[in-house]
């Protein structure tokens, strides 16, 4: 479900221009829309999304091998990051219209440089998706293994 | 001299594209001559048969009627009126399990590795309390237990529901047998024929085979199209389930009276174009000879099993003899899903099947809970499509498998 969310505004935006993505912005739709109402999803996009995505790498079999086989860590992480930079980019344009710049506390960031909102946080962005992906690498990974920490 | 190659330029979706087709025991490609006849049909003499008297109807009645014909002669029935045409192997199966007369407590044996559609139809049955439902449980290499079914049949035991070809393990019951057995003790034997008559010869009459079903679709015909063989005298005994036009010779506002075997148990405006398309198919195969098509999948049978017995983290399910299968492989590579292995393998325009594949107990019997990946293949198939799908799958079980 997770990587459904990434994919319906991705899908939905690139359907604008391609018919070819239409269907699968409507996969995801419909796959959201029955988790969210509490059905089981029976899209199947994900699994879909994660086969093509591996297909694709099969040449470098390292990189196809991690990819598949850490798949939902790699879909938490483009999530995250997702919302993330969605969170700040509505504080960086939040910032350009109250105070005439993206960033108050930048010097670098002023009114026009508006293309550069994202730049202003891509240090903050970067960290926070390494920060997540290693939690939720760790966290996967101790699952996977089937760890169980004891404390007494 | 058997030449797939020469016999793929039949095939026009085979001719125009690269796609490597092993989903064959799911459905088949239909070749030209089997195309061309049905569209003759709407084309040039579309009417209905048996019901109307003019030219075209005349045309589609003798069609129908010679379809039937082509059918009965190719599973050496008695009589062609021992052919009733049904939508699928499904339908046929339920004619029986609709129109047997069963008495309460009657039995009905069947096994563990049965297709859906040989299993369901018991079932309800057995819930309403009608008949006693057992089974004869196959091994995990999908080999029928003669011993068990000894034990199991008795007096009481109307009717052996089987399978003849697996569409899981690809192995085969022992017909002769099991038939004989059932006999000796009274009961009828329905086979499901829908992964046997398309690849090897079926005789009903040696097999001593009371009712058959089988499908056109897997034997390049149409899709809809099936037939259910009977007995001629045990077809007279069974009772339609549906009725409609052309089921009766006559009715009053209280009774009517039945049409004569096979036309009361086909109610309504048949399939016609299904039924020409299914003569075709069967000229078709007839032509090729169906000892020639069991002999050369014989081939590619050797060749798949040797080839996917190779591949390191696979679990090949049924038996590892390729002499025990007919061209049909089911696996799982360790640490993948069925459905990721058959994506991928779609990306390499390799078609196969993942899932249960319509034998939901038989993959819980052996622990597959999630299914398994199926690649079935007919006489159109090459050697060199086997090589490259071995190719294919071995990189896939390499890079992801565990």
């Amino acid at each position: 479900m997770v990587i459904c969310i990434v994919a319906l505004v991705v899908f939905s935006i690139m359907s604008i221009w391609s018919a070819r993505y239409r269907d699968l912005a409507r996969q995801a739709f419909k796959c959201i829309y029955l988790t969210a109402t509490l059905r089981p999803c029976n899209v199947q996009l994900e699994q879909k999304i994660k086969t093509k995505i591996t297909s694709k790498l099969m040449r470098i079999p390292s990189l196809a091998s991690f990819t598949y086989k850490n798949f939902k860590t790699i879909s938490w992480i483009f999530t995250i990051a997702f919302f993330a930079s969605l969170v700040y980019s509505a504080y960086g344009i939040y910032n350009l219209i109250v105070y005439g710049s993206c960033d108050p506390n930048s010097a670098t960031c002023g009114v026009n440089q508006f293309l550069q909102i994202i730049a202003c946080y891509e240090i903050q962005i970067v960290s926070l998706i390494i920060v997540v992906a290693i939690i939720l690498f760790a966290y996967f990974m101790i699952k996977k293994k089937n760890i169980k920490f004891v404390f007494e | 001299m058997f030449d797939a190659n020469k016999i793929r330029e039949d095939f026009p979706l085979l001719k125009k594209t690269n796609i490597i087709y092993f989903d064959n025991a799911c459905t088949t490609q239909k070749p030209k001559q089997v195309i061309d006849a049905i569209v003759r049909y709407y084309t040039e003499y579309t009417a209905c048969a048996g019901r109307s008297l003019h030219k075209l109807a005349r045309k589609t009645t003798e069609e129908f009627e010679k379809s039937r014909e082509k059918v009965a002669k190719f599973i050496n029935a008695k009589k062609i009126e021992e052919i009733v045409w049904t939508k699928n192997t499904t339908e046929a199966i339920n004619l029986i399990s609709h129109g047997f007369k069963f008495n309460k407590g009657d039995k009905v044996i069947t096994t563990n590795l049965e297709h859906s559609s040989g299993l369901l139809p018991w079932q309800l049955l057995a819930k309403k309390g009608i008949i006693d439902l057992n089974f004869v449980l196959c091994n995990k290499e999908g080999e029928f237990n003669i011993k068990d079914f000894e034990e199991k049949i008795d007096r009481k035991t109307k009717l052996v529901s089987i399978i003849f070809a697996s569409n899981v393990t690809g192995t085969k019951a022992p017909l002769e047998e099991i038939i004989k057995i059932a006999h000796d003790n009274g009961a009828l034997v329905l086979v499901d024929g829908a992964q046997a008559v398309p690849n090897f010869p079926v005789d009903v009459r040696k097999l001593d085979i009371d009712f058959l079903a089988f499908s056109a679709h897997k034997m390049c015909g149409p899709t809809g199209m099936g037939c259910l063989y009977g007995k001629y005298d045990l077809l007279k005994e069974l009772s339609p389930f549906m009725l409609g036009g052309e089921t009766i010779r006559d009715a009053d506002l209280k009774d009517h009276i039945l049409e004569e075997v096979p036309h009361r148990f086909e109610a309504g405006i048949q399939n016609y174009a299904g039924a020409i398309g299914f003569g075709a198919a069967v000229d078709y195969l007839s032509k090729i000879g169906m000892k020639n098509i069991e002999d050369y999948e014989k081939e590619l049978a050797k060749l798949l099993v040797e080839g996917v017995l190779k591949i390191q983290n696979l679990n090949l399910i049924g038996p590892k003899d390729w002499k025990k299968k007919n061209a049909l492989v089911s696996f799982n590579i360790k640490g993948m899903e069925p459905h990721d292995v058959a994506i991928l393998l779609d990306e390499s325009n390799i078609a196969v099947r993942s899932g249960m594949h319509c034998a939901y107990p038989f993959h819980k019997f052996i622990g597959f809970d999630k299914g398994s990946v199926r690649a079935s293949l007919y006489f159109y198939n090459t050697k060199e499509e086997i090589k490259i799908f071995i190719e294919k799958l071995t990189n896939i079980a390499k890079t992801l498998g565990k």
